[in-house]
C-alpha cells in the first residue's frame, strides 16, 4: 500500500517520466466535429496540429467522464493505495468536477483532490514533486503540503502566434482586453491563480520569445524548468540549449498535446519556472 | 545679430508696482508675439510642430491671463505669484516649461515685496536663472539657460536704478544669445542661435521697452535657408493698443486649403480676436485665438478652407474650477493610471485600446500646457500615474504636470508615438509599479523609431541637404535623408535602420495620406525589402506623413 499519483492529460507530462514515476494520467477528448479522440492516446501532438491548421474544423474539448475517473481510480484503490489527484485549473477545466463526483463512489478509500491552478507543464512540475515526495514515503498529508508549495512557486508562461484560439475556445480570460487590438500582437500569456492573464505583448515573435528568455534569465536560478514547444526544430534546440544553465536538474521538455493546443493554436512556446522555495 | 540702443530723452523708472510689473509682463508677451514666427523658425531641425515661440507665447499668456482674470494685486509678491501660477500651469512645450519655472524663480526673489526696485529685480533674476536651471535633470549650455543665467549676472553687478538693472540683462542676454552655437554644435550646424534663448530675449527687449521709454533696437538672427525672418517692428504705440486681456473662448483649428497668406489671415483673425497666433504656410494653417464669439472665428475659417482639430475651451472657467470640476470626476479610483498624449484620432484610439486611462489629444496640433496634463491626472484618478509623452518636447510638461498634481507616479522617457505604443504593450497591471516601469521604460529603450515629415525650411544638417518642402526621415530623433517623395524618404530611412533580424516594419499614416497611399507605398516598400512584413495602420496625425516603428 501506497500514495499514487493521479492527473490529467492537460499536464502535458512526457510519457517517460509519467511511467517512471507511477503517475496515471486521465485524458481529455478532443473532437474535430463527430470525430471523438482520447488525448494523446487517440491523437498525438503532430497529427492534431496538422488537422488544426490545414484542416477547416475547430477543434473544441471535453473533460474525462466520471466513468473515466472511475476506471483510474478503480485499480489503484482495489491494490489498496491512497491517492493525491492533481489537476488543471478549475476556472479553465471541469476536470476537477468529474474527479469529485468520481471520489464519491469510494466512500471507503482516501482519495484527496488537488486544484494546481495551473496546466501544462506547470501541472507536471507540481505532479512530479508528488510522486517523488510519495515515492519517497510521505504521508498523504506531506504529499498535498508540497504540491501546494510547489504550485505556489510555479510561474507558467507562454508565447501565442495568435489569441484566435484562446477566444474561440473561451478560455480567454483577462486577455480578453488584447482581443481585437488594431495592431497585430505577439502576447505572452501567464498563469495567474488558475486564469490566463496578458504578461506582455510584442510586436513580433522573435521578440516575444526573447523577452520569454530575459524573464528565465531575470528569475535564474530555478529550483526545475520545463519547457513546453510544439514542434522539435532549431527553435525549440536554441531554448534548450539556453534553458539548460538555469537550473541544477535537467531542464523537463514536453510537446503542446492536443487538448492545450485546442487554445493555444500553433506555434507556441511555454516555459514552467519553479522558484526556490525563500526561507 | 541684436543690439540694444537707448535714445537720449530717457525718463527712466525707479520702481514698478504692481500694476507696472503686470504691464511689463504685457509688453514682454508682445514682443515674443510679434516675432513668433521667427523664433518658431528657430527649430534645429525644421519639422513643423512643437514651436518654442509658440509655446513660449502661450505660456506668458497664460501667466498674463490668471492676472487678468482674479483680482487686482496690490503688490508685486503678490502679483508675480499670480503670473507665476498661470505660467506653471499654461506652460507647454520644454521652453515654456523652463520659463514657467523662471517666472517661478521670479516670485520667489519678489516674495513680500511690494514694489520693485534695482535690487529687488536683482535678486529675482537671479532666483529665476536658478530656477530655471533645476526644470531640468541634466541642463545643457548653449539654451535659454545660458542665457537667463548671463542676464542675472549682469543684472547682479549692475550698480544703478531698475532700469540699468534691466538694460544689462537685456545686454548680456544678447551677447548670450550670440554665443549659443558656440556652446551647442548643432545650433551650429543648424545655423541657428537657441530657439528659447531668443524668446528670453524678445522677453526682456519687450520688458526693457516699457520701462525705458527707449526704443530698443530689437532683430532676430535668421535660420539658414530661411526667406521670411525679418523681425516685426516694435514700437511703444503698438504697445499702447494692447486691450486689456480678454477672455472667453480659446479656440484653435487647423485649416486645410491652398494659396494661403498667413499673415493677411493673420490681421482678420486679430480683428476679431484676441492673443492670435496664426501660423503656417500657403496650404496648412494652425489658428489659436481668445474670443467671445468662438463661431465667428470658425465662420472665418471654413470660408478660407477645411477645418481640423477643432478645440475650443471656455476660459472664464478659472483653471482652479477647472481642477475641481475634475476633481468629482466620475471615474472610479485606480490603483494606476496611464495618461498618454497622442497625435491623431487613429494613434488615440490605440492608445486607448492598450490601456492608456486618459488620452490628450490636444497634442495634435500644439504641445498640451502643463494645465492639459494635470488635468488629465485628475482624470485618470489613481493612486499611480504614468505618463506617456510621446514627445520630448513634451517630457518637462508632464513632469511639472506630475509635480503640481501632488500625487504619486512617473514620466516615462518616451519621445515618440512608436516608443509610447510599444511602451504599452508592455503594460501589465498585475505587476508591481517597479517592475511594470522597468518594463515600459525597457520596450521604450528597445524601439526603433522613425518619422517622415515635411521640411519647414531650408538647412543643412548632419551633412543632408534639405529644401524647403522636402521629405525628411528621422531616425530616433536623428535626421538621415531628405527626398523628394515620402515612400523614397521610407525607402532611405529603412535602408540606413533596418537590421538583420528586424521582421516587422509598422507604418501609422497621417492625415495627408489616405489608405490606398499607405497600402501601395507598404506593398512597394515589401518588394523593396522583401524580409520585412509591412504592416499599415491609420494614425490620422497632422504634419507627420508617417510614424514608423521597426521591430
Amino acid at each position: 500500500m501506497a500514495i499514487k499519483i493521479v492527473t490529467d492529460s492537460t499536464s502535458d507530462i512526457p510519457e517517460e517520466l509519467a511511467k517512471s514515476l507511477g503517475i496515471t494520467v486521465v485524458p481529455l477528448t478532443v473532437f474535430f466535429g463527430e470525430d471523438a479522440f482520447k488525448d494523446k492516446i487517440e491523437i498525438q501532438s503532430d497529427e492534431f496540429f496538422d488537422r488544426l491548421q490545414n484542416g477547416n474544423i475547430l477543434p473544441r474539448t471535453t473533460q474525462p467522464s466520471v466513468g473515466d475517473f472511475i476506471s483510474a481510480y478503480t485499480p489503484l484503490v482495489d491494490e489498496g493505495h491512497d491517492i493525491v489527484s492533481i489537476h488543471i485549473s478549475d476556472k479553465l477545466s471541469g476536470t476537477l468536477n468529474s474527479a469529485r463526483l468520481a471520489r464519491e463512489e469510494f466512500p471507503n478509500a482516501n482519495i484527496q483532490l488537488m486544484d494546481s491552478k495551473l496546466g501544462s507543464l506547470g501541472l507536471t512540475l507540481v505532479v512530479k514533486a508528488a510522486a517523488e515526495a510519495a515515492n519517497s514515503g510521505a504521508d498523504v498529508q506531506a504529499v498535498l503540503d508540497t504540491a501546494a508549495d510547489v504550485a505556489s512557486r510555479v510561474d507558467l508562461f507562454f508565447v501565442l502566434n495568435t489569441l484566435e484560439y484562446l477566444q474561440k475556445g473561451g478560455r480567454i480570460g483577462k486577455a480578453q482586453a488584447l482581443v481585437g487590438s488594431l495592431l497585430s500582437v505577439k502576447p505572452i500569456l501567464k498563469c495567474v491563480d488558475g486564469e490566463v492573464h496578458p504578461y506582455e505583448k510584442l510586436r513580433t515573435r522573435q521578440k516575444a520569445v526573447q523577452r520569454l528568455q530575459d524573464i528565465a534569465s531575470e528569475g535564474a536560478p530555478f529550483e526545475e524548468v520545463a519547457f513546453i514547444y510544439q514542434a522539435e526544430g532549431e527553435e525549440a534546440d536554441q531554448l534548450t540549449t539556453f534553458l539548460a544553465p538555469l537550473s541544477s536538474k535537467p531542464v523537463i521538455t514536453g510537446r503542446i498535446g492536443p487538448v492545450i493546443g485546442t487554445y493555444t493554436g500553433p506555434n507556441v512556446v511555454g516555459l514552467a519556472l519553479l522558484n526556490p522555495k525563500t526561507s | 545679430m541684436v543690439s540694444g540702443s537707448q535714445d537720449m530723452t530717457n525718463q527712466h523708472v525707479a520702481s514698478l508696482n504692481a500694476e507696472g510689473l503686470k504691464q511689463l509682463f504685457l509688453s514682454g508677451t508682445k514682443f515674443i508675439e510679434a516675432n513668433v514666427d521667427a523664433i518658431n523658425s528657430l527649430n534645429v531641425f525644421p519639422v513643423p510642430d512643437g514651436d518654442t515661440g509658440i509655446n513660449m507665447l502661450l505660456t506668458l499668456q497664460a501667466a498674463n491671463d490668471s492676472v487678468a482674470t482674479s483680482l487686482p494685486q496690490e503688490t508685486v509678491g503678490s502679483l508675480i505669484e499670480s503670473l507665476a501660477k498661470g505660467a506653471l500651469l499654461g506652460a507647454r512645450g520644454n521652453s515654456g516649461v523652463i520659463f514657467s519655472q523662471f517666472i517661478k524663480g521670479m516670485a520667489n526673489g519678489l516674495s513680500g515685496c511690494k514694489e520693485c526696485h534695482g535690487s529687488n529685480l536683482q535678486s529675482a533674476l537671479s532666483h529665476a536663472a536658478d530656477a530655471g536651471y533645476l526644470a531640468v535633470g541634466t541642463p545643457v549650455e548653449g539654451t535659454m539657460l545660458s542665457v537667463m543665467k548671463a542676464a542675472a549676472t549682469a543684472a547682479k553687478n549692475t550698480k544703478g536704478d531698475l532700469v540699468d538693472v534691466l538694460r544689462n540683462a537685456y545686454e548680456s542676454s544678447v551677447v548670450a544669445l550670440a554665443r549659443t552655437p558656440e556652446q551647442l554644435p548643432i545650433l551650429k550646424e543648424a545655423g541657428v542661435v537657441d530657439a528659447g534663448g531668443q524668446g528670453l530675449v524678445a522677453f526682456f527687449a519687450g520688458a526693457l521697452t516699457f520701462v525705458g521709454s527707449e526704443q530698443v533696437n530689437f532683430e532676430i538672427s535668421a535660420a539658414t535657408g530661411s526667406n521670411s525672418l525679418n523681425p516685426t517692428a516694435i514700437n511703444t504705440d503698438f504697445l499702447e493698443h494692447t486691450e486689456d486681456e480678454m477672455y472667453g473662448y480659446c479656440t484653435q483649428f487647423v485649416i486645410h486649403g491652398s494659396e494661403f497668406n498667413p499673415s493677411k489671415i493673420r490681421s482678420e483673425v486679430m480683428h476679431i480676436a484676441n492673443s492670435t497666433v496664426v501660423i503656417g504656410d500657403d496650404k496648412l494653417l494652425r489658428v489659436h485665438a481668445h474670443t467671445y464669439n468662438p463661431g465667428e472665428l470658425l465662420n472665418l475659417g471654413t470660408q478660407k478652407g477645411n477645418l481640423d482639430q477643432i478645440t475650443i475651451q471656455n476660459m472664464d472657467l478659472q483653471y482652479a474650477e477647472f481642477l475641481e470640476k475634475h476633481d468629482k470626476a466620475q471615474r472610479p479610483l485606480a490603483e494606476l493610471g496611464i495618461v498618454a498624449v497622442a497625435a491623431g484620432k487613429g494613434i488615440s484610439t490605440i492608445l486607448k485600446e492598450l490601456g492608456a486611462a486618459v488620452v490628450i489629444e490636444g497634442g495634435q496640433a500644439m504641445n498640451p500646457s502643463t494645465a492639459e496634463i494635470l488635468s488629465s491626472i485628475t482624470e485618470a484618478n489613481a493612486k499611480f500615474t504614468i505618463i506617456l509623452p510621446n514627445n520630448s518636447n513634451i517630457i518637462l510638461a508632464a513632469e511639472q504636470a506630475l509635480e503640481m498634481s501632488e500625487g504619486k507616479g512617473f514620466v516615462l522617457p518616451a519621445t515618440t508615438i512608436p516608443q509610447g505604443i510599444n511602451a504599452l504593450l508592455a503594460f501589465n497591471p498585475d505587476q508591481s509599479n517597479e517592475d511594470l516601469l522597468s518594463a515600459m521604460t525597457r520596450a521604450i529603450s528597445e524601439t526603433k523609431s522613425g518619422e517622415i515629415t515635411t521640411a519647414a525650411r531650408s538647412a543643412e544638417i548632419n551633412g543632408i541637404s534639405i529644401t524647403e518642402g522636402n521629405f525628411i526621415a528621422l531616425v530616433d530623433g536623428k535626421l538621415v535623408s531628405a527626398e523628394n517623395s515620402a515612400e523614397k524618404a521610407l525607402i532611405t530611412m529603412l535602408e540606413c535602420s533596418l537590421a538583420q533580424d528586424d521582421s516587422l516594419v509598422t507604418l501609422y499614416f497621417g492625415d495627408q495620406i489616405n489608405l490606398a497611399i499607405a497600402q501601395s507605398t507598404a506593398s512597394l516598400l515589401s518588394e523593396r525589402f522583401p524580409s520585412c512584413e509591412f504592416e499599415t495602420i491609420e494614425g490620422n496625425q497632422p504634419f507627420y506623413q508617417y510614424f514608423v516603428s521597426i521591430e
